[in-house]
């Protein structure tokens, strides 16, 4: 036995040596821009950050194959969060003094978010999200960006269309008790009894729930028009199944969980009639055809949900930042991400505002039958629902 | 609605949830009435089972549609994924438990930890991380009776579990090899010694446990989806189902599976709390029941320590 | 790298108190519990309140969070502990659910950017590790001493003799109840202390870190290094959370998928068990006093047994 726990130790120790030596290299050397990548890689929730991370290799392989930033090539290291702090903490460390990344694209969720924008904004180094959509994430002030609209502009958009455009007077909400399904109920909630309706029913789940009947039922007898079901992709596919199963027919309103085309395997027909809250589309461009192209073309033709398109304008606008900062200095890249104008990404024009928020309209669309139709992009202007284009 | 119709609804849905529990319970009760052990890797197993499932079932399926050959093919995709899983569950035996047979009671639990790693990894690695739905072999419009919507694929879920557990309770309690499991779990030295073979016996509990987990996951997939890491948390229902019936005791099992999935069902709306405490709900009541029943509702007592 | 290798001393730090106050429960009173992940999330979020919401300072909270995990591990003890075995396991492992689920219920977001520990004007920040490392296992050290102290002492031979056998311990006089929940307790106080660490070191708490696999990682790690044995679950400690972040130590992460590197930590959990079942350095040997000479510990050990 002692052998071979001798055996096992020598061989940790050597592996730990030369990996010790290849990871010191690529950091050192000065012919590439290395950045960041964290998100869950693994467990539950690892449909999210893989997809995501596969947009970021996406975008930085098309870098390079039109040249990298200013001549040097650019890469990225991928890191998982395992979804807790502890480990988003491990990953931040890992990247930032062991690869010496100059900047991160990531955390994928809000919670590791919340930690890892922490330590960004101390120790001065970019990140952006795709996808961590709770107003305290950009709360610190510099240095934490996101791709992502706040979840306070989706839940009053999602509250304005419902009751202006669609004319609900009585809705109900279905949430899981995560920091983004329970934002945009309670955000919904908030902006649709200021305007006169009435929120009959707030039904709650825990994350990994997957047997809603019981909140169904309730919410059937609650008399609501229409069910708000602010939740993530499999969730989404199981509330609609089994609210058919109920025999309940009423209409359903989603957010951006909802714009990951897997829904129309996972949940067939059932998406029929349902509206969303999704990203607006750039008008009269062609970048989000080509990259759902190109990221179809590269993962065995899996198809990229909107925080994977978020993320791939994320790294773009990196790439640009680190471009014209032309170095690698924190701070650097950190002052020409916050003077990023227009950025022309798959998602439309983004610019940022000064806490570092999108500063973003929201597309509302229509799903007949599998296929979403866009009905337009939308902006809350003096609290009432505008249509930009 | 009638709040007796909804009532009646809730009870419905448990019970179909609680037949799912009770079929994968037994697997936790039968290793565990044998070698005294928490197969931690067995909700790992139900995971494979429904991949399996699913896989063969596409496979068999094709471009098909006819109705009857869709139920047969699903039946022989059943039971291709049984004799899989039973495959697997013996190996798992072999390679990581039977080697700490002799050791403290807790060994082969972290081995069991590590082989449950092992598996949900391997399956978000191999099959990817998004989950996929389980076809239904049939149509599946529910059948209103009174306002209460039955669907067919629970009327599945109940009937094969049903026949599931009463041919084991015939297999365990009728035939030579069940006569010889009841007397391993009595008592295994004794019983190698009146010359049962103890280790064809561990093999053969650890086969039938994981075909049936195999059932157990091919029917949750209707419901909950296949995705890498589903078992895990219907593992551990299961598994304190197992415990609250009186863990060892495979008819306790079965009404621990049902009590669980009926109590998670109408808790919530029976206390007026919100319905993201069912969980909880249905903690609290299997731990008032344990002070009540220190040994489950079936279990015999007797006394055990670690 | 060394800095990663800084972290990870740090995160072993906080598993091996955690993994002390496991074995004070597990490995010498032999009672399974599954709900360690419950009082480190009672730590935490008390550290989080006092710090962040009250405003008052670090060392304040430290000891209202081992008091707070403390009380409620007496809580749940009084009723629970006279389930024996695979029950009690099953009922601690309901109620570290329950606690993380009343979390999740409570605030689903967690708490954000605590203010750091700070002695004598110094704080401890994360960036700074090193004083971290001492801070923290400065507090392994002394939970080292006090649980070896009290593992010799008439308290810890009488939660040894009802581990070994109840009814043998009862018949000698021991109130078995009181050394059970006396145990449990103070466990769970020590996971209390855990979980204030790690907020001192993260500064968010999200009630999605207290998951049910943590209760299993500490057990693990008491299991690991050998039940019963202190020296053992500290090293416990350490080899599973150097196992955990192996990859991310030596850059292997950025090279293979994120699912294998969890495979192969499987994999090298069974091996582990299969090589050395009693745990790395072996279970406690119970020592008569600490005179005995080496060939006669055995003996010793058998008699009191």
């Amino acid at each position: 036995m002692r052998k071979t726990i001798a055996m096992l130790l020598i061989a940790t120790t050597v592996i730990f040596g030369v990996f010790a030596n290849g990871s010191g290299e690529s950091a050192a050397s000065g012919d590439t821009y290395v950045i960041g990548f964290m998100g869950p890689l693994t467990g539950d929730n690892a449909n999210y950050g893989i997809r995501c991370n596969n947009a970021t290799q996406l975008a930085v392989s098309e870098i390079n194959a039109a040249g990298g930033i200013n001549g040097k090539q650019l890469e990225v290291i991928a890191e998982n969060t395992l979804g807790t702090t502890e480990g988003a903490i491990a990953a931040y460390e890992k990247l930032v003094y062991s690869d010496g990344v100059c900047a991160i694209v990531g955390p994928v969720f809000t919670g590791p978010a919340l930690a890892v924008a922490q330590r960004c904004y101390e120790d001065g180094i970019v990140m952006i999200s795709p996808s961590a959509t709770h107003k305290d994430v950009t709360s610190l002030g510099d240095f934490v960006y996101r791709t992502v609209p706040s979840d306070a502009l989706q839940s009053e958009v999602a509250a304005h269309y419902m009751y202006e455009v669609l004319g609900y007077r009585n809705i109900a909400c279905l949430y899981a008790m995560n920091d983004y399904s329970q934002g945009l109920a309670l955000g919904v909630q908030e902006t649709f009894t200021e305007l006169g309706g009435t929120v009959s029913a707030m039904e709650t789940c825990m994350v990994g729930d997957k047997d809603f009947r019981t909140q169904l039922g309730a919410i059937r007898n609650s008399g609501a028009e229409a069910i708000y079901i602010p939740n993530y992709t499999v969730e989404d596919a199981l509330i609609l199944e089994q609210a058919a199963q109920l025999g309940m027919n009423l209409p359903f309103f989603s957010s951006d969980g909802f714009s990951d085309p897997e829904i129309y395997n996972l949940a067939g027909d059932y998406t029929d009639g349902v509206m969303y809250v999704g990203p607006a589309q750039a008008e009269a461009s062609s970048i989000l055809a080509d990259f759902t192209a190109a990221y179809s073309a590269a993962y065995d033709g899996d198809q990229p949900d909107s925080f994977a398109t978020n993320a791939y304008d994320a790294t773009y606008i990196l790439a640009e930042a680190i471009g014209r900062a032309g170095s690698t200095d924190w701070s650097a890249i950190n002052d020409q991400v916050k003077a990023t104008s227009d950025f022309q990404g798959a998602n439309g024009t983004i610019n940022f505002a000064a806490n570092g928020d999108m500063i973003a309209s929201q597309g509302v669309y229509y799903v007949e039958g599998t296929t979403p139709v866009y009905q337009g992009s939308f902006q809350i202007v003096d609290d009432a629902i505008v249509q930009v284009d | 609605m009638d709040t007796l119709v909804q009532y009646l609804q809730y009870l419905v849905n448990g019970l179909t949830l609680g037949a799912i529990y009770a079929l994968i319970a037994l697997g936790y009760t039968m290793v565990y009435g044998i070698l005294k052990f928490i197969n931690f890797a067995h909700g790992d197993i139900l995971m494979i089972g429904a991949y399996t499932g699913l896989f063969t079932y596409t496979a068999l399926l094709g471009e098909s549609t006819n109705a009857a050959w869709m139920l047969i093919a699903f039946f022989i995709a059943m039971l291709v994924s049984m004799a899989f899983c039973a495959l697997l569950g013996m190996f798992i035996e072999r390679v990581a438990y039977k080697p700490l047979r002799n050791a403290n009671r807790l060994a082969p639990l972290l081995s069991a930890i590590g082989v449950s790693f092992i598996l949900s990894n391997g399956a978000a690695w191999l099959f990817g991380a998004q989950s996929r739905r389980f076809p239904y072999p049939f149509d599946d419009t529910p059948i209103m009776l009174g306002g209460i919507s039955i669907t067919p694929h629970q009327i599945l879920t109940v009937v094969v579990s049903v026949i599931m557990m009463v041919v084991l309770t015939l297999f365990v309690n009728r035939s030579r090899m069940g006569k010889a499991m009841r007397a391993t779990s009595l008592d295994q030295a004794t019983s190698e010694l009146m010359g049962i073979d103890v280790n064809r016996i561990i093999s053969m509990t650890f086969a039938i446990g994981s075909a049936l987990a195999a059932v157990g996951g091919i029917l949750s997939a209707f419901d909950f989806r296949v995705y890498a890491s589903m078992g895990t948390m219907t593992g551990l229902k299961a598994f304190v189902a197992a415990v609250i019936g009186g863990i060892g005791n495979i008819q306790g099992a079965m009404l621990g599976g049902v009590i669980l999935g009926v109590l998670e069902s109408i808790g919530a709306p029976l206390l007026h709390i919100p319905s993201a405490l069912k969980d909880t709900i249905a903690f609290a009541v299997l731990i008032v029941i344990l002070l009540v029943k220190p040994d489950g509702i079936l279990g015999k007592n007797e006394r055990e320590k670690v | 790298m060394l800095n990663f290798f800084q972290l990870i001393i740090i995160y072993a730090g906080i598993y091996a108190l955690m993994a002390i106050g496991q074995n004070c429960i597990t490995g010498n009173t032999g009672m399974l519990s599954l709900c360690h992940a419950g009082f480190y999330c009672i730590g935490s979020y008390v550290t989080a309140i006092i710090c962040k919401t009250m405003g008052l300072p670090f060392w304040f909270s430290l000891p209202v969070a081992a008091v707070a995990a403390g009380l409620v591990g007496f809580l749940i003890g009084v009723p629970t502990l006279r389930l024996k075995g695979d029950y009690l396991c099953i009922a601690t492992l309901g109620l570290g659910e329950i606690i993380r689920n009343i979390a999740t219920n409570v605030n689903p977001v967690g708490i954000n950017s605590v203010p750091r520990a700070a002695l004598f004007g110094y704080q401890f920040s994360s960036r700074n590790k090193l004083t971290f490392i001492l801070l923290i296992w400065f507090f392994v050290m002394i939970a080292y001493v006090l649980f070896r102290q009290l593992a010799h002492s008439r308290i810890g031979r009488a939660m040894i003799a009802v581990r070994e056998d109840e009814v043998a311990a009862q018949s000698n006089g021991i109130n078995v109840t009181k050394y059970k929940i006396g145990a449990f307790t103070l466990g769970a106080a020590i996971g209390g202390v855990a979980g204030c660490f790690a907020t001192a070191y993260t500064l968010t708490v999200s009630p999605g870190s207290y998951t049910f696999m943590v209760s299993v990682m500490v057990l693990c790690m008491v299991v690991l290094g050998g039940m019963g044995n202190l020296k053992g679950v500290i090293l416990g400690a350490f080899i599973i959370e150097f196992i955990s972040y192996f990859p991310q130590l030596v850059g292997l992460s950025s090279v293979i998928p994120a699912q294998a590197s969890q495979v192969l930590y499987g994999l090298v959990l069974v091996i582990m068990m299969i090589c050395r079942p009693q745990g790395i350095l072996g279970r406690d040997r119970y020592r008569y006093g600490s005179q005995v000479k080496k060939g006669a510990r055995k003996a010793a050990g058998a008699k009191e047994a």
